[in-house]
């Protein structure tokens, strides 16, 4: 189920209290039958701040997908972290991240709990959202340590050479345009380049290819682009294979 | 012929609104006076009557409508004058809740009187408000800060009472002021204050006392206690909030230095030296809360409308039936009360305690939604609560107006939300 539709079935399953004595009998049975967190995770970086009563969060990864676990003393809380935990867990970093829940506003949630609990749920959410762009920055770190400094160099140039000049129907790789290509131990991208000419209105577009394209590469992690007129550039730059392109030898 | 006790309260409920409120669908049961107190109507025809016909600065101007607003100010203070006994109108000073009267005193007394090695006595039983002031200005003076403990802390006794045979040992030389509560907002006992006083005197010692619930649940005579300083709010004892009170001896105030800078506070400014104003405007810089401060003399006609006559008597009777009520209740297997008096003369209806594993915050959630508002939390008393082990408690805190049957509806609802949770 998605995150949307998770949230669709609890909103039913509050529809069917009339009142919020039983609404809450309902959140205080989920708090009491939520699984126990391990007390070696309930450490203090798993706690939550902005919560009046003590809150600990804990997450795990499997197979892209995240897991999380939590506790509270108090029950009313814990009842709440485990609807959140209902919607979030098995929901890669991506979905969670570009999840925005409503649930809480819509079962009226929210105006029931006192401003200070409010603020703790609140702060609940962004601990999650937290966890999730946590993961995905490791896994995006994961994947820049498997390209070696001269493979990201390999695939800078692939790149670039999937980028055309707008006038002349070679890349720009080959027409000799990129003056110098330097990747850091960081994976972060440095390119000098020309255009064929100072006045070429569309500059702006080709550096902006550029960049696009050099950043999607694998393996880069950023990019920096300088645009250099000195030395200027002209057709004795061209490669071999661009030069047989346009018929010049 | 006398009249029934039920409906002398309910003659007194009448004079406030707020207690006809209903909360979530339900008739408002607020235990929550040791925060703040409902407001009588006298109280609020009194404040929107100030804001039309007593609106003008005070102490500044020569028109009619300006000594209107000052001779308020002035009424509400000889009311509190008069209320605790001041010898003078001069030992009054107008601030803006007890946090400020006592943070005056920390920073001016500390300046004038405190330094290196020197040593600040305060309670174990203290409110944040009269312990962080004494830390963070005896740190600037290089003084320590050092705690009368209770009878937990000493292991004599669970009641919270300030263990006061443990002070003679504290008394050195090098004390220079003591700082201690009247009756603690958490345990609601008495303490020995007339006695903790007359043994700081005999050393030369002055002692300032928290009052904050002291002043609404018993008499004050500032002259028969005999303290240095006292302290309390005006929102606590029916009054506005944002106004407070510091008594103070007469060469004590005058031996301080100023606190704030400002208007009213001057006698004569130049560029280069000021000359201050005599008590009680020394310590009362820039515009006051005239307004609010005025609301004193309603609020305090008030407190002594519930603590004389057949009103008073009822209200007593009323306040006896609940305190010994709650604690019998509140003495149930599974329930932690804390401040357990050793004699229930000392005991005001303040009662915090703790439900065996459930937390006080769930409590308090439920309660609520059956309209019963109580406070939990740490209730700004944190190292008192933890000494009795507790990371939070549910406080139930009565005031005059309120009756046994609340008590009782306090009680049922606590019941419902206890099966509720466990």
């Amino acid at each position: 189920m998605t995150i949307k539709e998770i949230e669709q079935q609890i909103v039913e399953e509050f529809s069917l209290f009339d009142n919020w004595m039983d609404k809450y009998q309902y959140i205080i049975d989920l708090g009491k039958s939520m699984p126990v967190i391990d007390e070696a995770r309930k450490k203090d970086e798993n706690l939550i701040k902005g919560c009046q009563s003590r809150v600990w969060l804990d997450c795990r990864e499997e197979d892209g997908k995240l897991y999380f676990s939590a506790d509270s003393d108090a029950i009313i809380t814990k009842g709440i972290i485990s609807l959140l935990i209902r919607v979030y867990d098995g929901h890669t970093p991506d979905e969670i991240l570009e999840s925005e829940i409503d649930f809480i506003d819509t079962i009226g949630l929210r105006s029931n709990l006192s401003p200070t609990r409010a603020n703790g749920l609140v702060s609940m959410m962004k601990q999650i959202k937290l966890y999730a762009l946590a993961f995905k920055e490791k896994e995006k770190a994961l994947a820049e340590d498997k390209y070696s400094v001269e493979d990201v160099q390999k695939n800078v140039i692939r790149a670039l050479k999937q980028v055309f000049d707008p006038e002349i129907p070679v890349n720009v790789y080959d027409l000799g345009l990129i003056y110098e290509i330097k990747v850091g131990d960081d994976r972060n991208v440095f390119i000098k380049m020309t255009m064929t000419s100072p006045t070429c209105p569309l500059a702006e577009d080709v550096v902006n290819d550029v960049n696009n394209a050099v950043s999607d590469a694998p393996g880069v992690k950023g990019v920096q682009i300088e645009l250099t007129f000195e030395p200027e550039w002209d057709e004795s730059r061209m490669s071999e294979e661009a030069r047989l392109e346009l018929g010049l030898m | 012929m006398k009249r029934a006790r039920h409906d002398i309260i309910t003659e007194v409920r009448a004079r406030v609104p707020a207690l006809n409120l209903k909360m979530n669908g339900e008739n408002l049961v607020y235990l929550d006076n040791a925060a703040t107190t409902q407001k009588p109507s006298q109280v609020l025809d009194f404040l929107s009557d100030a804001l039309v016909t007593r609106n003008a600065n005070v102490h500044r101007s020569m028109y009619e409508l300006s000594d209107f607003s000052t001779m308020a100010y002035e009424n509400a203070r000889e009311k509190v004058r008069s209320f605790i006994n001041a010898p003078s109108r001069e030992n009054v000073i107008f601030t803006s809740g007890t946090t400020a009267s006592i943070n005056l005193v920390a920073t001016c007394f500390c300046q004038r009187f405190v330094g290196r090695g020197d040593v600040i006595l305060i309670e174990g039983d203290s409110h944040h408000s009269n312990i962080v002031p004494w830390q963070i200005t005896a740190e600037r003076a290089g003084a320590e800060v050092k705690v009368i403990p209770t009878d937990v802390m000493t292991g004599a006794g669970r009641s919270g009472r300030v263990a006061v045979e443990e002070l003679e040992g504290l008394l050195s030389d090098n004390v220079k002021i003591l700082a201690i509560t009247q009756i603690s907002n958490i345990t609601g006992l008495h303490n020995p204050v007339g006695e903790i006083i007359s043994a700081a005197h005999s050393k030369g010692i002055p002692v300032l006392v928290d009052g904050a619930q002291g002043i609404v649940h018993s008499p004050v005579d500032v002259q028969a206690m005999d303290c240095d300083f006292y302290a309390f709010s005006a929102h606590k004892i029916y009054g506005a909030t944002g106004v407070g009170v510091l008594y103070g001896k007469k060469d004590l105030l005058e031996a301080l230095p100023p606190y704030m800078g400002g208007g009213d506070m001057v006698e004569t400014v130049t560029y280069q030296k000021t000359t201050y104003a005599p008590l009680p405007l020394k310590f009362e810089a820039g515009t006051p809360n005239f307004i609010g401060a005025s609301s004193l003399l309603p609020a305090l006609e008030f407190a002594e409308y519930l603590r004389n006559g057949e009103v008073g008597e009822a209200v007593k009777e009323e306040e006896g039936e609940i305190i010994a009520y709650m604690l019998d209740r509140l003495s149930a297997p599974g329930i932690e009360l804390y401040g357990k008096p050793y004699d229930v003369g000392e005991k005001i209806p303040i009662f915090t305690f703790n439900i065996e594993s459930i937390n006080a915050g769930d409590l308090a959630q439920l309660l609520d939604k059956m309209g019963v508002a109580v406070r939990s939390g740490l209730m700004c008393a944190e190292p008192l609560l933890n000494s009795f082990g507790a990371v939070s408690a549910l406080r139930a805190s009565f005031a005059p107006y309120n009756t046994l049957e609340e008590a009782k509806t306090f009680i049922r609802c606590l019941e419902r939300a206890r099966m509720m949770l466990s």
